[in-house]
């Protein structure tokens, strides 16, 4: 049991690093990533809100998408539902998020304006959930994958925004200024973090 | 058939749920926010140049909002902007003179001794290594730091020489603050006669380094109108903005360093050159 | 204090091009018609003028008093009349207030100091008050009080004298101590009797080996020790110094005085030597004048008040026009744009810098090569925080420790870019004082 979830973490944080692994949430990364606040703003939604849904995603999945029920003469399988539950908790968690946000820290809500709705839409959270279902993880495990996969893409968010401060001191050549020396960037970064594969 | 009716259930339910968690988290969490702000906040220019002097047009629009402030502070807004705010608020406009920027210095390369210069192309930096690479003490250095400061473009660099152009200037005086040898000074936007030098030298010191220095010669204080209009102030001569002349005295004075100008003709390029 | 001096960390190793002038002895300067003595020549407040035009003047008498604890007076440079009392070019290329005194040939002394043979019985305090009224300044180049040095909130247990001269060209310190080798050592002790203390120390580079010797002949007398210094840039700065010869490092932001040390030039030093033994004030100085372009380079003994014009005049004029005039040494010196410039009591050299030396280069961007950070002795990050000045964020350049830059110029130096690096810190400087007292008059 410990075996897998120190295989869960290192895999979920670096090895399969949901941004620079995997390329998904990508529009924060890209979007937030101008100043480190900000970026660790965002991180610790995306923690919350990965966490949150993964636990909650995994109860419904055993206890009502993976069952068979039988009512009135007919079998029941609500797999098909899938999706469109996952999308009705994450949206739910990220409106939490926001208001709890809203009054605790008004200028990061500010300063992360529309992404934080967003969040709703990164695939990267509906991802960590569908990846849960696809591996048949058990409660405890999908949720440490979910917390694990948001730490993870804090981890590149944070990296990633720290180089970006930098580049904005640079005298970057006028045909790579603003996004394309950003995404430049990012690839170099996303190999750097091949160097991880096979660890786990 | 009984597929859909429990889906639909289920949906239902997970639904209410959710939206009971949402409405308690909302209930238990309410901001108060005062949306006027953010309506006065659009309404403004938004060019954050803090000319009004806070930080930004959010800020602003808080300020007008509580009342420490009136919007006609604002340099950047025309009259349309400032009556829609008003109107909005249920306030008075206010009045706030209008005014723009003048660098009071007419030491282009032509005119002053200059040394080679090899470093920041800034005048901040510039002033600390010898105080500018011009002969003057007290003149413009030239590297365009005004220019660069200003939101508007209203500086333009002429021959080594940053001019104001007055049609262009909001007086948001942020010119004012990066020039380091502060030749700015905010002028009233109806006056146009003004003395393009700051130095407080002797004369002929000052005729050595730049020949359109003001050498304090005081025709323009006898040429005036009334004798307060041209204030001396030891060997230099400046505008008394609160009893200004009229725009025909810079002929009527015919400065011999050309240190008395109208802006809008210096902006103008009209006394490149000096006759000496 | 280990026997063997520590490497500090960084530094670079510039041609010292010392040869120009390190074996010519010095000479004395003739009297001159007239001497324009700028008012402020110490780093604090500059002094008070207590003369006016029109009056008489012995050698030696106050010009003006000090204004203050961190201030020195200032005295006539010869006998004669005060002609004037206007600006002058100073060497910051800005005019400041001169007083020009017109010689009357006389020469006379009227210095209002008694001679104090028996120092070593003396009170300390009757020594130290000596320094401060004889208008003693750190003659290497800073202009320093010394009397502020010499009076430390905490204590002290070690007196280093700087010998080491480290920028290229400069030799006057190197035949000071060659030529009046007892008068070093003599200061350094009289120096440790103001501290209280019974040793000293003096550190001299490497490449003055017959400096060394001579000191080496007589130090035992005066309880100095004298500690050979590798040759690198810049060795001679307060804080490398101190850490060279005792291992102690100066916290950033703090004085040589936190760990235990008071630095002084051996300049000083002959100067307290002059004021204590001789009673005379602090009027004339020794001045490598040398370059290149130069028809007869070499060291003179000039009184301060002296023009730049008549110092090249002495040193026999040009024989190729040179780019750059400085005022001290190519890394740290100032260019001047007047020969009105004066002789101040730190004017350590007079340089004149070669066409073919002087590159006109246009600064490119950082390319992250490190050559800085390897160079800089006060170990920050010269290239970062000059993109930091460059694109005005002066609160990183602050976080950065810009104010641990001793502005030695050893990464301007080493730059591949050519990127003006000493004078961004500057600017970084000057702007984050002036926020701090913008914020303070808030």
């Amino acid at each position: 049991m410990s075996n897998n979830i120190l295989a869960i973490t290192v895999g979920a944080i670096l090895v399969n690093n949901f941004v620079l692994s995997k390329i998904l949430g990508i529009c924060p990364f890209l979007g937030v990533s101008k100043k480190l606040e900000t970026a660790l703003g965002m991180s610790g939604a995306v923690i919350f809100v990965m966490t949150l849904s993964s636990l909650v995603m995994a109860l419904i999945d055993k206890y009502v998408l993976s069952q068979t029920f039988m009512l009135a003469g007919t079998v029941i399988k609500l797999r098909f539902l899938e999706i469109l539950i996952f999308i009705v908790v994450i949206a739910a968690l990220v409106q939490v998020v926001e208001i709890i946000l809203q009054k605790f820290s008004p200028p990061l809500y500010k300063a992360l304006g529309i992404f934080l709705p967003l969040i709703t839409t990164n695939c990267a959270v509906l991802g960590a959930a569908e990846l849960n279902v696809k591996a048949g993880r058990g409660i405890i495990e999908s949720t440490i994958f979910g917390t694990c996969s948001a730490i993870g893409f804090a981890l590149a968010l944070i990296l990633f925004s720290s180089l970006r401060e930098r580049l904005d001191l640079a005298k970057v050549p006028a045909p790579f200024q603003g996004t394309a020396i950003a995404l430049i960037t990012a690839g170099i970064l996303a190999m750097v973090f091949m160097g991880f594969s096979g660890l786990v | 058939m009984m597929i859909i009716i429990t889906a639909a259930l289920f949906a239902t339910v997970l639904g209410a749920l959710l939206a009971l968690v949402i409405g308690a988290t909302a209930r238990a969490f309410a901001v108060e926010t005062d949306t006027r702000v953010e309506t006065i906040t659009e309404m403004l220019p938004g060019v954050n140049c803090g000319g009004c002097g806070y930080a930004g047009c959010a800020d602003f629009a808080k300020a007008v909002v509580e009342g420490r402030t009136i919007p006609s502070q604002c340099p950047v807004s025309t009259s349309v902007h400032i009556t829609r705010i008003a109107e909005y608020l249920g306030i008075t406009a206010g009045e706030k003179e209008k005014v723009f920027a003048v660098i009071h210095c007419g030491g282009s390369c032509t005119v002053t001794v200059r040394s080679p210069y090899n470093g920041v192309g800034d005048c901040r930096s510039a002033a600390l290594v010898a105080g500018g690479a011009k002969g003057c003490d007290f003149g413009c250095i030239g590297f365009a730091s005004c220019a660069r400061a200003c939101p508007f473009d209203a500086i333009e660099m002429r021959d080594g020489l940053a001019v104001v152009h007055p049609e262009l200037c909001v007086g948001c005086g942020k010119c004012v603050d990066t020039c380091p040898k502060n030749l700015i000074t905010l002028a009233p936007a109806a006056v146009d006669v003004h003395v393009y030098c700051s130095s407080p030298e002797k004369g002929p010191v000052k005729l050595k380094v730049c020949k359109a220095a003001c050498i304090a010669c005081r025709k323009c204080v006898k040429a005036a109108d009334s004798e307060t209009q041209m204030t001396v102030n030891g060997f230099l001569v400046a505008t008394n903005y609160s009893n200004p002349p009229l725009p025909d005295l810079v002929e009527k004075a015919a400065c011999p360093t050309k240190a008395l100008r109208l802006a809008t003709k210096h902006a103008a390029g009209a006394y490149e050159g000096v006759s000496k | 204090m280990s026997d063997r001096p520590r490497k500090f960390k960084g530094g670079v190793h510039p041609e010292d091009s010392k040869a120009l002038s390190a074996s010519k002895p010095v000479q004395t300067a003739p009297l001159l018609a007239k001497y324009t003595v700028i008012v402020h020549q110490n780093i604090g407040a500059p002094p008070e003028i207590v003369v006016k035009k029109g009056d008489l003047v012995k050698k030696g008498q106050l010009l003006a008093k000090a204004s203050g604890f961190v201030s020195v007076p200032l005295h006539a440079p010869t006998s004669g009349t005060v002609t004037a009392i206007e600006k002058n070019p100073g060497p910051a290329c800005v005019s400041v207030p001169s007083i020009e005194i017109t010689a009357d040939g006389k020469d006379e002394w009227g210095s209002p100091f008694e001679p104090i043979a028996d120092w070593q019985n003396t009170d300390p305090a009757v020594l130290k008050q000596r320094v401060v009224d004889a208008g003693i300044v750190g003659m290497g180049g800073a202009g320093f009080p010394s009397h502020v040095k010499l009076s430390p909130t905490k204590p002290v247990d070690t007196l280093i004298l700087n010998g080491a001269e480290c920028e290229p060209y400069l030799t006057a310190d190197h035949r000071l101590m060659v030529e009046q080798t007892e008068d070093v050592l003599l200061g350094a002790a009289i120096l440790a009797r103001i501290l209280g203390l019974k040793t000293a120390v003096i550190g001299v580079e490497a490449n003055k080996p017959d400096a060394i010797s001579k000191l080496n002949a007589f130090a035992s007398n005066y309880n100095v020790m004298v500690k050979e210094l590798r040759v690198n840039y810049p060795q001679g700065a307060e804080k490398q110094l101190i850490y060279a010869l005792t291992g102690r490092e100066v916290p950033i932001g703090g004085l040589p005085m936190d760990v235990g040390c008071v630095v002084q030039n051996v300049a000083s030093a002959v100067a307290v030597v002059e004021a204590v033994i001789k009673g005379h004030p602090s009027i004339e100085r020794i001045t490598t004048v040398t370059g290149e372009p130069l028809v007869n380079p070499g060291n003179w003994r000039f009184r301060i008040g002296t023009p730049i014009s008549k110092a090249l005049e002495l040193a026999g004029g040009v024989k190729v026009q040179p780019a750059k005039l400085l005022l001290g040494g190519p890394m740290m010196g100032f260019a001047q744009n007047s020969l009105d410039v004066t002789v101040m009591k730190n004017t350590s050299g007079i340089l004149l810098i070669p066409v073919e030396q002087v590159s006109q280069y246009t600064a490119q961007p950082c390319i992250r090569c490190g050559r800085c950070v390897e160079a800089c002795p006060m170990d920050i990050l010269p290239a970062t925080i000059s993109q930091a000045v460059e694109n005005e964020r002066f609160d990183w350049a602050e976080q950065l420790n810009v104010a641990a830059c001793i502005e030695c110029g050893s990464c301007s130096y080493v730059c591949p870019s050519h990127r003006p690096l000493n004078q961004h810190f500057k600017r970084a400087k000057a702007e984050i004082l002036a926020a701090k007292r913008k914020q303070q008059k808030k």
